[in-house]
């Protein structure tokens, strides 16, 4: 026991910032009443009321993946640097606090997740919906068949310019969002159509069925991806855009933005 | 002999006396306990419990060891309870009908009614600041947390107007108060909203008959660029370097010329 104590005092001697994913109020309490160092809350909501605080879209299950958008997030928010020591805490098989690591920021490539979300031209909340959708016609398919998807985000009016239609769209002169109750349905109906979804800063579903014309000299995807995410990549190096691809053949969903890809995720785990 | 049957004549007549209004009372106390009872369903079906949740009314009441739903279902009791009290009297002869009928249609009633309105008043005011903090809450500005109280003691004052006027209190001084104060609102509100009113109505035949859409190229009071997002108050275009935001009153005003390409 007296081994494993100290293990643990190590851990937690000398670090620089403490980061709490979904603390409990209490929790967040009575750790911030005795740290010195500061306390950053990564959590969906900002439940506990505090300045630094650092909103994950989504609940990423792979704890690595969940680390590196906190210090991504941090880094962007200059509550810390490449060099800090950074104590994570969170709740890794039950709700209390159960698990801790220590992490040097700079530990993880700086991959754009962060960015992605917050620094976009579209609204964070347009894109954690629509990766909702894209992670529930991952795991469900059409009717039970893989698909293939893709949705450009933000920067509606020039991806117009930079695409044709494929036919008639069937989103003409409808108002609907994403996230709304309905949409769901009728974008998994629509994902058996070929083509884009073009989609606008505010999450209005501008167009299916488009048809990208990107430049795609010099674009610089992984090798063994397909035309949907080469299309994909160059839209976004065209455009202010993002977009997110569901591949029809692996099932990941990957989402590209300035030409690269930024980050992939298995629909199954979430 | 007949002194015995004078006895019993007098027994008979005086028990039929006293059992009529017995059984009234007890009627109507079984009957005002049944309506509260059914009341308090109805409450709970009409969905009041999570209606009321979270005001500072329910949680002072909760404090007392009830909750609003049986406040007002107890209410309804206690107002039958006393009609059946008013009932027995004057049956059993000690109150004059016509003085019961008199209190049932006057005053009962309208300190009953005030009670309610007084109890709903105080439960809307707290669900208005409630709801209105929750809407606020992301915004940032302390001049912002003026506006919840001020609807809740607006709400509170009209509902107190209400049952003071019920209690046939003279509420003409408040009235004045009420109107200058509407008065003020629709004035001061009409001028500060005059733009967003019209740039909304705008949106509306914009957003509905949709002469341009995302991604057309277009021309608006001397602003050249890609539509890239309309939406209830304003359009949005882009050029090289340059992002104008059109209020649609504006759009309307000065017309929309498109651009072939």
């Amino acid at each position: 026991m007296s081994g494993l104590g100290e293990v643990v005092t190590n851990l937690v001697a000398d670090v620089d910032a403490v980061f709490l994913f979904s603390p409990s109020t209490a929790n967040y309490e009575s750790i911030v009443a005795e740290s010195d160092v500061p306390v950053v809350v990564v959590a969906a909501e900002n439940t506990v009321g505090t300045e630094s605080f650092i909103e994950l879209p989504i609940q990423f299950k792979e704890i690595k993946e969940r680390i590196r958008f906190g210090l991504e997030g941090g880094m962007d928010q200059e509550y810390i640097d490449t060099g800090t020591i950074v104590l994570c805490s969170m709740g890794l098989f039950s709700d209390g606090i159960d698990s801790v690591t220590r992490v040097r920021a700079g530990e993880f490539t700086h991959t754009g997740i962060y960015d992605l979300f917050v620094n976009s031209r579209a609204e964070p909340s347009v894109i954690r919906n629509v990766l909702e959708v894209v992670i529930g016609l991952g795991k469900k398919g059409q009717k039970g068949k893989p698909v293939g998807a893709l949705f450009v985000v933000g920067d509606a009016g020039k991806v117009m310019n930079k695409s044709r239609s494929l036919s008639y769209n069937p989103f003409e002169k409808s108002h609907v969002h994403v996230g709304d109750p309905i949409v769901d349905v009728m974008l998994k109906e629509f994902s058996r159509l070929d083509g884009a979804f073009v989609i606008s800063d505010s999450g209005k579903i501008v167009s299916a069925y488009r048809y990208l014309e990107p430049a795609t000299e010099g674009v610089d995807i992984p090798k063994g991806l397909g035309t949907r995410h080469m299309a994909a990549g160059a839209i976004t190096r065209d455009t202010n855009a993002i977009a997110i691809v569901l591949s029809e053949s692996d099932g990941l969903v990957r989402a590209f933005s300035g030409g690269e890809l930024i980050f992939e995720l298995d629909p199954e785990a979430y | 002999m007949p002194e015995i049957g004078y006895i019993v004549n007098d027994f008979l007549s005086d028990l039929s006396n006293s059992i009529l209004p017995l059984v009234v009372f007890v009627t109507g106390v079984l009957v005002a306990i049944i309506l509260g009872r059914l009341s308090r369903r109805l409450l709970i079906a009409a969905g009041v419990p999570g209606g009321v949740e979270g005001t500072t009314f329910e949680r002072t009441v909760n404090r007392l060891g009830t909750s609003t739903i049986g406040l007002l279902s107890g209410l309804i009791t206690l107002f039958l309870i006393a009609l059946a009290v008013g009932l027995t009297l004057s049956i059993g002869g000690v109150l004059d009908t016509r003085y019961y009928l008199e209190l049932l249609r006057g005053y009962l009633l309208q300190v009953f009614v005030a009670a309610l309105v007084v109890i709903i008043g105080l439960i809307v005011g707290d669900k208005a600041e409630v709801e209105i903090k929750q809407r606020f809450q992301d915004v940032k500005l302390t001049e912002v947390s003026l506006l919840p109280p001020a609807v809740k003691y607006s709400i509170l004052f009209v509902a107190s107007l209400i049952a003071l006027a019920q209690l046939r209190i003279e509420t003409g001084a408040l009235l004045v108060v009420l109107g200058g104060y509407l008065l003020g609102i629709i004035v001061l509100g009409g001028l500060a909203f005059k733009d967003l009113l019209a740039a909304g109505a705008a949106g509306i035949y914009l957003i509905f008959s949709e002469p341009y859409a995302i991604g057309d190229t277009v021309d608006i009071d001397g602003h050249r660029g890609i539509v890239q997002e309309v939406d209830l108050f304003a359009t949005r275009i882009e050029n090289d370097g340059e992002e104008f935001i059109l209020p649609n009153h504006i759009v309307l005003r000065s017309g929309v010329v498109r651009i072939r390409t």
